[in-house]
């Protein structure tokens, strides 16, 4: 038996049964540092398993034919989806707490069956990192969540503690930077036990923001260096200045948005600190971004700054997918199209420290996408998607609507067909 | 921050939407005495001066005439500011030779819906002048008057191909008033970007926004917004009534309107619901107006066939969706449903109303394309170009002067490095009425006053 030659080649892998096994054959494979390389793909019971030049047939399980085809790890983004249904309803968006901020988990709210997760599922999307909008002094945590239909999802976190810095109606910045070290402080010096009791810092002071303890827990995480502080900052002071921060109180840190960050490219770099931004945010749209521009990305990596890219133009809630869109932008505008690609996979993986994502290698977790062309390139099409080893449905809404009004047009609108 | 940045945007997509008006004849011989022609070409008349242009051929290049055709190895010669002869080895005397080996031509992008100048960068309170949200019917603004000429965001659409765009009031109201229609050149004045001798336009609104900014004093319903249009149009029936006997009287809000009830003004009508449009589109006949185009129009796929029978462009987003309810049934192949309806008759336009969007309508119309053959459409590169060129063109009136490749029009004319379909092209030139606007190889392109002293790090 065929079956029996690969066990023999492959002492080390458990083939159990056929029933969740798939060689995937002849496409072109996305190999972070290497780029796309012809690559046969053995996937088993959710897992990637080998990943060689060639690997013979298979005699039980599926042999999927995508010769000339190319494949990607599962596209990884930043977005709301599964917490957001329609913008403009708030009860339709469980994004933000008014309650918590710092502690605050909106993934604990992820809608699987949401429009939007369909919709970029179907574009190549596997997973995705909330954006958490708390109003607080924190918007709270973020959470990497898969996106594969179905009650249960995989999940990891917390991985992060997300608050901004820069332009403020209220406060100077200086001042919120003196309030984080208080806070931080204040933090460090109680124990557990005495959060309960405080459900404001510095209560008597004008300070509108309220913490419980739950939230302080959370940024007790931080101080722990169990997760990151995320800073979404934009101005290149601010930048600095949040940086000596985070090495004062010795928290790691991310930044996000960065818009002014290309001119401190090389002090970014020096600290060690990944950004997570969108290429294509190159408006001075307030007095935090007036250097805002294309060249962002290219002087970031210039410098050697590790990215992870995410799409916000437009209805950017929902269409998370166009992350596509930004990389191949950015590829335009002079990045090294391998960075493009894992800057939309390995990279946010990488940043995040998450477990068996982001790659295509024996032992991570079979989340593909096969493509019919350059995954970046505008009219390229996903052909499939396989979450844990499992073939997505590529249904979506806008597809069921586009053949409501194309097909059957003889019949009423509502007695067309439902597909 | 992150809240309140979605706030922001919220806010512009909420509110971003407008019509424009176009030029009103008034000739004595008609009987009109509204105060259109002094609008147009009076005190308020275009200013705009080209800038300095030579004589020049583009030598072997592939061409997209916007018109709906694709020439290959093609020459395109301009003298003076206008389009002088396009075919193979154009034989020219003294002319500039450009190589387009490789590269594609195309007519310079138009963008139909803008904020651009009324909401311009960096989005502060003090120069959000996009919609005057004190009253549902606020026909007598004009968006002209609310852009602020050093808006650092005209030159970012430059280096995206496009060298005209409409800008709109927002959506806040039924009728929020006049949009403007613009060269993307830099001016010290508004008449000064000013495109000559072209229409104004009407801002209109359906739906969520006007029934939500004024839900206290209403209208607070869809109903509610449908008896706001209707009552305005019979005051501005009124008011040409009234001149007929008293030609003096001034009123500039009906005289908004009645230019719309003359022919002369264009209604932009932002609107999603194809249940809504065919209500405005009854509207319009009741008062015997035409809309030229509904924007943002999520919904039109589903009435594309009227909309091709009523001769009414659709300006719509490829893939913008879920931000509002009335934005809910999106399709990606929204566009080219509207554009292949009737025996492809339909009005097709890929719009922005984002300035982010607007310096890259080219990759936006590669989506709907994409989307629309994934449906099943055999539509061409050379078809969906018409999108963001000749049909917005056609929206805005001013399809006589640009929008398509052919003798005699404005040489408004892109240079792309490649394919304007690949997102990995770009405008490597840019020509307005002949002159070089933007160089992409030299760094060669406006300033406005508000750049001056900012980008510091550029060049080092």
């Amino acid at each position: 038996m065929k079956i029996l030659r690969l066990l023999l080649l492959l002492p080390f892998l458990v083939l159990a049964d056929g029933d969740d096994l798939y060689l995937l054959k002849g496409a072109k494979v996305f190999i972070a540092d290497e780029g796309f390389v012809a690559k046969d793909i053995l996937v088993d019971d959710g897992k990637i398993i080998l990943v060689d030049d060639f690997i013979e047939n298979i005699e039980t399980g599926d042999v999927i034919d995508v010769q000339g085809k190319f494949i990607t790890p599962g596209l990884l983004v930043f977005s709301s989806l599964g917490l957001l249904e329609i913008g403009a309803l708030p009860e339709t968006n469980d994004t933000g707490s008014d309650i918590y901020n710092a502690g605050f988990d909106p993934s604990r709210a992820y809608n699987p069956f949401s429009q939007a997760v369909r919709l970029n599922r179907s574009k190549g999307v596997t997973s995705t990192v909330n954006i958490p909008g708390a109003s607080g002094y924190f918007s709270g945590m973020l959470t990497y969540t898969k996106i594969n239909g179905g009650m249960k999802q995989k999940k990891q976190g917390p991985l992060g503690l997300v608050t901004s810095y820069g332009q403020s109606y209220n406060d100077s910045r200086a001042a919120n930077l003196m309030y984080m070290e208080d806070l931080f402080s204040y933090v460090r010096t109680n124990h557990d036990d005495n959060y309960a009791d405080m459900t404001q810092f510095m209560l008597g002071t004008t300070n509108e923001y309220k913490f419980t303890s739950r939230d302080f827990k959370a940024i007790k995480k931080v101080l722990d260096n169990e997760m990151p502080l995320v800073v979404k900052v934009n101005k290149a002071t601010d930048i600095l200045n949040v940086i000596k921060f985070a090495e004062a109180q010795e928290v790691d840190l991310i930044l996000w948005e960065a818009n002014e960050g290309h001119m401190v490219a090389n002090e970014i770099a020096q600290a060690g600190v990944p950004v997570i931004l969108d290429p294509l945010n190159n408006i001075p749209s307030t007095f935090d971004s007036l250097n805002a521009t294309y060249e962002n990305v290219t002087r970031l990596n210039d410098a050697g700054v590790v990215m992870a890219f995410y799409y916000e133009q437009g209805a950017g809630a929902h269409n998370a997918y166009l992350a596509t869109q930004s990389a191949g932008n950015s590829v335009a505008m002079g990045l090294d199209y391998n960075e493009a690609i894992s800057s939309i996979t390995s990279n946010p993986a990488d940043i995040f420290g998450l477990i068996n994502v982001g790659y295509i290698l024996p032992g991570y977790d079979a989340d593909l996408v096969v493509w019919d062309n350059d995954p970046l390139e505008l009219m390229s099409s996903v052909e499939m998607v396989m979450i844990d080893g499992e073939k997505q449905d590529l249904s979506n809404r806008y597809k069921e609507l586009t053949d409501r009004y194309t097909k059957e047009l003889d019949k009423p609108n509502s007695y067309r067909s439902r597909e | 921050m992150i809240k309140k940045l979605l706030a922001i945007f919220t806010a512009l997509i909420l509110f971003g939407c407008t019509e424009q008006t176009s030029t009103l004849f008034v000739g004595e011989a008609e009987g009109s005495v509204t105060n259109y022609e002094n609008d147009t070409h009076g005190t308020y008349a275009s200013t705009y001066v080209p800038l300095p242009s030579e004589n020049t051929v583009i030598r072997n290049a592939t061409v997209f005439d916007g018109d709906g055709n694709k020439f290959i190895n093609y020459d395109i010669y301009f003298s003076d500011g206008k389009i002088s002869a396009m075919g193979r080895d154009l034989v020219v005397e003294s002319a500039k030779e450009i190589d387009g080996t490789g590269k594609y031509v195309t007519p310079g992008i138009i963008d139909n819906h803008s904020h651009m100048g009324v909401y311009p960068a960096p989005g502060v309170r003090t120069s959000s002048d996009g919609n005057e949200a004190t009253s549902p019917n606020t026909a007598e603004v004009w968006a002209e008057h609310s852009v602020w000429s050093q808006d650092p965001q005209y030159k970012l659409a430059l280096a995206g191909g496009i060298t005209t765009f409409h800008v709109l009031p927002g959506s806040a109201n039924l009728f929020g008033g006049r949009g403007v229609t613009l060269k993307n050149v830099s001016g010290n004045t508004v008449p000064d970007m000013k495109f000559p001798d072209v229409p104004h336009s009407l801002k209109m609104a359906c739906g969520e926004n006007p029934k939500r900014v004024y839900s206290s004093r209403g209208p607070s319903t869809r109903m509610g917004n449908v008896a706001g249009y209707r009552n305005a149009w019979i005051g501005a029936e009124n008011h040409r009534d009234r001149l007929e006997k008293d030609p003096s009287h001034r009123d500039i809000k009906n005289e908004t309107l009645v230019g719309v009830l003359d022919g002369e003004i264009l209604v932009h009508n932002h609107c999603y619901r194809a249940d809504e449009m065919a209500t405005m589109i009854n509207i319009s006949q009741e008062f015997g107006y035409k809309v030229s185009t509904f924007h943002h129009g999520v919904e039109a796929y589903k009435i594309a066939n009227l909309l091709a029978d009523e001769g009414i462009c659709a300006a719509l987003w490829a893939d913008w969706w879920g931000f509002k309810h009335e934005a809910y049934d999106m399709t990606i192949a929204n566009i080219a449903i509207v554009d292949q309806a009737r025996g492809g008759t339909g009005c097709a336009i890929v719009h922005s109303d984002s300035a982010s969007g607007i310096q890259r309508l080219n990759q936006e119309a590669a989506k709907a394309l994409a989307a629309g053959r994934e449906a099943g459409f055999d539509i061409s590169e050379e078809r969906a170009m018409t999108w963001i060129t000749k049909n917005p063109a056609k929206s805005l009136g001013i399809l006589e002067k640009t929008g398509t490749l052919e003798n005699g029009k404005d040489a408004d004319i892109v240079i792309w490095s490649g394919n304007p379909f690949s997102v990995y092209s770009k405008a490597e030139q840019v020509y307005i009425d002949g002159a070089l606007a933007f160089d992409k190889a030299t760094n060669f392109m406006p300033h406005t006053d508000f750049d001056l002293g900012v980008k510091e790090w550029e060049g080092k």
